[in-house]
């Protein structure tokens, strides 16, 4: 099975982190920094991690653990 | 009549997919340097995710046909227009003002005043800038018509655009958060089909733009199949 997605996304107030599918963010963060330290735990939980850049382009993609 | 529920479909996403026709085509004029990829790509993609066919001067590569004839047959051939004048204004000492951007809205504007078919009568047309009011100092025969502004800011742009649509009566549009985040997705399914296909990532940021383009409409056809 292909593992889940979790993207971090330029929003207007911040760094979103949201989970491929979800309807809404799982947090928004201030910083980029602090959103791909908040998508540690997910990044452990098996999840991908997708880093977008501000327009949208991908800037790093973090397999899961 | 919503003319978003006319018989149309919806898929999966929510979205629909619309025939090319010129009651769904758009004309974006708009620069395709390098500078403005960042714009224009998310730009096409909002058109498409909106249920609507974008139509650019180079989507087709025939040296049998000049620039303008390309143009004026797209401009006949779309009721909607979007001209982005962020980057009319020369950015350096001997760069020359751009001139293909100004000279495009008047011939849209033209089609829409002149042409005897009264069709041409329902065009309806944006203008993005980046600074507000800024097209207005090189441009000012265009005051009153009320831009929209975008900051040079990809996100800001999806937004203003899904905006113009609702405005014109569309109302049963995704909302822009849903298609910003959907441009996101598309990127990630871009870059792993690529990547799978042995493109480096170098390679998958430049990709020429009209296969970027054929990869959104591809994207766009296989998420509607999808019901």
């Amino acid at each position: 099975m292909a593992p889940k997605r979790v993207h971090i996304i330029k929003r207007e107030e911040g760094w979103a982190v949201k989970k491929q599918g979800a309807q809404r963010a799982s947090k928004v963060y201030t910083s980029k920094e602090a959103a791909k330290s908040g998508s540690k735990k997910l990044q452990k939980k098996g999840h991908d991690i997708i880093i977008h850049k501000r327009d949208g382009s991908i800037e790093e993609w973090r397999k899961g653990k | 009549m919503d003319p978003l529920k006319n018989g149309e479909r919806v898929n999966n996403f929510n979205f629909l997919v619309m025939p090319n026709s010129y009651d769904r085509n758009v004309f974006l004029n708009c620069p395709f340097d390098k500078d403005f990829l960042p714009l224009l790509k998310p730009l096409v993609f909002t058109v498409y995710r909106l249920g609507f066919n974008p139509r650019l001067a180079i989507e087709r590569a025939d040296s049998g046909e000049t620039r303008l004839e390309k143009i004026k047959e797209i401009i006949e051939s779309s009721r909607f227009s979007i001209h982005d004048l962020s980057r009319i204004k020369s950015s350096s000492i001997n760069e020359y003002f751009r001139m293909n951007m100004p000279f495009e809205i008047g011939l849209d504007l033209g089609c829409r005043a002149y042409n005897r078919n009264s069709k041409y009568r329902t065009k309806r047309t944006l203008i993005l800038e980046s600074e507000r009011y800024s097209y207005q100092k090189g441009l000012s025969d265009l005051s009153g018509i009320d831009p929209k502004c975008h900051n040079s800011d990809p996100q800001e742009l999806v937004f203003q655009v899904r905006t113009w649509f609702s405005e014109l009566g569309y109302s049963d549009l995704p909302p822009g958060s849903t298609v910003w985040d959907d441009y996101n997705i598309f990127q990630a399914d871009l870059y792993e089909k690529k990547s799978q296909q042995g493109f480096n990532k170098r390679e998958i940021d430049n990709l020429p733009i009209r296969e970027f383009i054929s990869c959104i409409e591809n994207w766009i056809k296989a998420h509607s199949n999808n019901q």
